[in-house]
């Protein structure tokens, strides 16, 4: 532990005199730091207090926490230290323990420096509202700086955590998403956003462990592709020794391979680079895939099963073990929580193209949804069967790629799905042509340059089971879960046309 | 060396077919034309009198057939009145075929719901699975006998779970539910934490319906018009109320008293709403049933009781009791 002596003689007088006594003086404070905990945890107990506070009392010795605030009254010094999502109040008193200049040190730490404190936990009389742990402070009797920070910060953390109703209402500032995505470092600190990405984890963890646990193999594969998958104008171009190469827009192409290649279930999870030039509030250039493809035995059906059992799983995770995180963020973004019905909602397109209809927007059979019917057909949904995540199935063929499989029993029709939450599309899959001659009459049908897609199709010569897939991105997901309104909220570092750095 | 060199005067590789077939025959089973007229010819021209008399026996054996089927159809109509004690299982199979004279009147289901718009007409129903709606099964299971129906249940997420017979509360999952267009009607049931049964149909044109009683009545009148005769229609209404108002929620004085009320009305009717077996039956005996008061009824009630099971209609509510 390192000690920043920044007081003087004072500072090491008292050392030593510590030091001396140190022995009869851990004794005493550990007997009475024992006591207080078994006090403290008994009264947790009656009042059922969340697990998070008796983990903090275990954590008191060595703890690195970072000061978020500190307020000087005379003979004491308040301080708030935070702890990822948590934050407790801690007072610097003159006393036995403290001394004038130790309280004048405390008061002159820099916020977001990190400091080493060893403090008694005592309980309070009155709530105290501004901090995560309510029911008790720490009197601090040694702190320590470890790294401290500059003093002027570019952005304070409780303004880049204030609801933006609140901010205008009591004239306090809010930041701008701006300011916060360019320091992000500090930004990322803030209890909303170490929620929001522990969800994420958590939205991986559970897409992990529900494929595998159904039979799914997780697969890496590459991004740097010689040939543009789903269409040459939204490709990045790196230059590949003597020749150029791209990034990858999906994995779709090497998921569809390795269904050829007989491992039956695969999933990977990898980032997606597209180079469109959208400037909206869900798209970004690079984000991460989360990617399903699978054979099915009788009907592609049993895809669309797997697909949406998945996302359900991945829906009760976070209900059941996320609730703490989901609260956070609501605190800072209020929204309604996300329904979901089990088994997942499965509408038809001429089911959907009437509920329009009968809600006054006219469209073609064969149309594709526009983004605001997109969003109307959400809301009527939600309406009529309370659910924000539905799937929608048989497309028409004219809306989808080549490599769509068409209806056997309407040619007008695809064995194609999208898949909704919100109102918002987050999943666009389809059961694949996997007859290399019939992808190469669609692929003539929609003028596609053979040469190009020439490997591709070359795949699918030597055998290749009927097979159908999709693929989500995460921070979409998250976004739509915790009903944010920007995807950049949920991506860490994000990249859009107009961001590449940090 | 040859001597002389001649070109070949018949093409060196002429591909002959060779038939595989000795002899060809007509084929004997095959049919002479459409014609309806079992006149088989022999081969050479006449009709054969044994033949004949064979087809007049089986003419009047078919015929024989048909009056025996009204008969036993006739039968059947006695065997669905309360006076009937047969088995269980003979009965459900005459009630498939009876089903559609057990409703007398026709619905068609464009004038009730709307016209067709091309797609799937779904009716969604939200329950809370703590008070499954019985009755709203029964009805279910009569729909699905009249129309094609695509049944389905969903487990909302404001619930954690739901014991298993809920969830095949509507029967096995059909084997063409995956083109839901091939369906007249969508019977959506989701078990949801709701304060009241809501029923949703259509969002722009229809209000949520809520209450059991009501979306009963509205799911029995895709099934049968009421009968037209005001003072029954009211009758059958105020019987349905009855039965989810004081039996199923009231206390034990008013469900005695309605017990009561049921057992005089039974006295001078087979059913509740006279000589036919209507709504009012449907609900009453699924109260009946939920609030566990049937062992301790009253004579005529119980075997009223019995007679309604005799229709087999109800086993769908009698399962999800178990």
């Amino acid at each position: 532990m390192t000690k920043e002596g920044v007081q003087g003689a004072t500072e090491e007088e008292e050392q030593q005199q510590a030091q001396s006594k140190k022995g009869l003086k851990k004794q005493q404070k550990e007997a009475e730091k024992a006591a207080k905990k078994a006090e403290k945890q008994a009264k947790l107990a009656a009042e059922q207090q969340s697990t998070e506070e008796d983990d903090f009392a275990k954590d008191r010795y060595g703890v690195a926490a970072m000061v978020q605030s500190q307020q000087k009254l005379g003979k004491q010094c308040f301080l708030v230290l935070r702890q990822q999502q948590f934050n407790v109040q801690a007072l610097v008193a003159v006393g036995d323990r403290a001394s004038k200049q130790m309280v004048k040190f405390a008061a002159n730490i820099t916020k977001e420096s990190i400091v080493d404190v060893e403090a008694m936990v005592r309980k309070v009389e009155q709530k105290i509202e501004s901090c995560s742990q309510q029911d008790v402070e720490l009197h601090i009797e040694r702190i320590f700086v470890i790294s401290q920070s500059e003093a002027r910060l570019p952005l304070q953390l409780e303004d880049a955590v204030r609801p933006d109703g609140e901010g205008e209402e009591e004239g306090r500032a809010t930041v701008n998403q701006d300011t916060k995505l360019d320091n992000r470092v500090i930004d990322l600190r803030t209890t909303t956003s170490q929620a929001i990405f522990r969800l994420q984890s958590g939205v991986c963890q559970l897409f992990r462990d529900t494929l595998t646990n159904k039979g799914f193999v997780e697969i890496q594969t590459p991004k740097i592709i010689s040939a543009a998958s789903e269409g040459g104008a939204n490709v990045f171009t790196v230059s590949y020794f003597k020749t150029s190469a791209y990034l990858a827009q999906s994995p779709q192409l090497y998921k569809q391979m390795c269904i050829c290649a007989d491992f039956d279930k695969v999933f990977c999870v990898g980032p997606v680079f597209r180079a469109e030039d959208s400037n909206t509030h869900r798209h970004l250039t690079e984000f991460v895939g989360l990617d399903i493809e699978m054979a099915f035995n009788y009907h592609y059906h049993e895809v669309i099963d797997s697909i949406t059992d998945t996302m359900v799983q991945i829906f009760k995770g976070l209900r059941d073990n996320f609730q703490t995180e989901i609260q956070t963020v609501n605190k800072q973004f209020p929204s309604e929580p996300f329904k979901f019905l089990e088994p997942t909602l499965r509408l038809e397109y001429t089911e959907a193209l009437a509920m329009l209809h009968e809600a006054g927007v006219e469209m073609g059979d064969e149309d594709d949804l526009s983004t605001p019917n997109e969003k109307l057909l959400g809301r009527l949904v939600k309406e009529k069967y309370d659910t924000d995540f539905y799937v929608l199935d048989k497309y028409p063929l004219a809306v989808r790629p080549f490599y769509t499989m068409p209806d056997p029993n309407n040619p007008k029709y695809s064995n194609s799905y999208d898949m909704f939450m919100r109102g918002e599309e987050i999943l666009s899959g389809a059961q694949r042509v996997h007859d290399a001659q019939l992808l190469t009459e669609r692929a003539i049908h929609h003028q596609i340059d053979l040469e190009k897609i020439k490997a591709y199709i070359d795949s699918f010569r030597y055998g290749a089971p009927p097979h159908g897939g999709g693929g989500i991105g995460l921070e979409r997901v998250c976004m739509l879960y915790l009903g944010l309104h920007n995807v950049r909220q949920t991506s860490m570092f994000p990249r859009d046309p107009k961001r590449l750095t940090p | 060396m040859p001597m002389y060199q001649v070109k070949p005067i018949c093409g060196a590789h002429a591909e002959t077919d060779l038939p595989t077939c000795m002899y060809k025959l007509p084929n004997i089973h095959a049919q002479k034309g459409n014609s309806c007229t079992p006149e088989h010819a022999l081969q050479n021209g006449e009709v054969d009198p044994a033949v004949k008399a064979l087809e007049a026996r089986q003419d009047e054996i078919m015929r024989k057939l048909h009056e025996l089927k009204a008969a036993v159809e006739g039968l059947a109509k006695t065997v669905t009145t309360p006076d009937a004690d047969l088995d269980l299982t003979v009965s459900s199979s005459l009630s498939e075929s009876a089903s559609s004279t057990t409703f007398k009147g026709v619905t068609d289901l464009d004038t009730v719901l709307g016209k067709d718009l091309g797609a799937l007409r779904d009716i969604v129903i939200s329950a809370n699975p703590a008070q499954p709606p019985l009755s709203l099964l029964v009805l279910h299971s009569l729909l699905c006998q009249r129309y094609r129906v695509l049944s389905t249940v969903h487990v909302h997420s404001s619930v954690n779970g739901v014991p298993p017979q809920l969830l095949s509360c509507l029967g096995p999952r059909h084997a063409d539910s995956y083109a839901r267009q091939m369906f007249q009607l969508g019977f959506t049931l989701i078990w949801k934490d709701v304060p009241k049964l809501q029923m949703k149909f259509s969002v722009q044109n229809m209000c949520p319906i809520e209450g059991e009683a009501n979306v009963a009545r509205f799911l029995f009148k895709l099934l049968a018009p009421y009968p037209s005769d005001p003072a029954l229609a009211t009758m059958v209404d105020s019987w349905v109320d009855t039965a989810f108002f004081q039996l199923a929620e009231g206390s034990t004085k008013e469900r005695s008293t309605v017990l009561r009320a049921l057992n005089s009305a039974l006295g001078r009717n087979p059913w509740l709403a006279g000589q036919e077996f209507s709504l009012a039956d449907i609900a009453c005996y699924c109260c009946v049933l939920q609030s566990g008061s049937a062992s301790a009824a009253p004579a005529n009630v119980q075997r009223w009781i019995k007679s309604c099971e005799n229709l087999g209609h109800f086993s769908p509510a009698k399962l999800l009791l178990q």
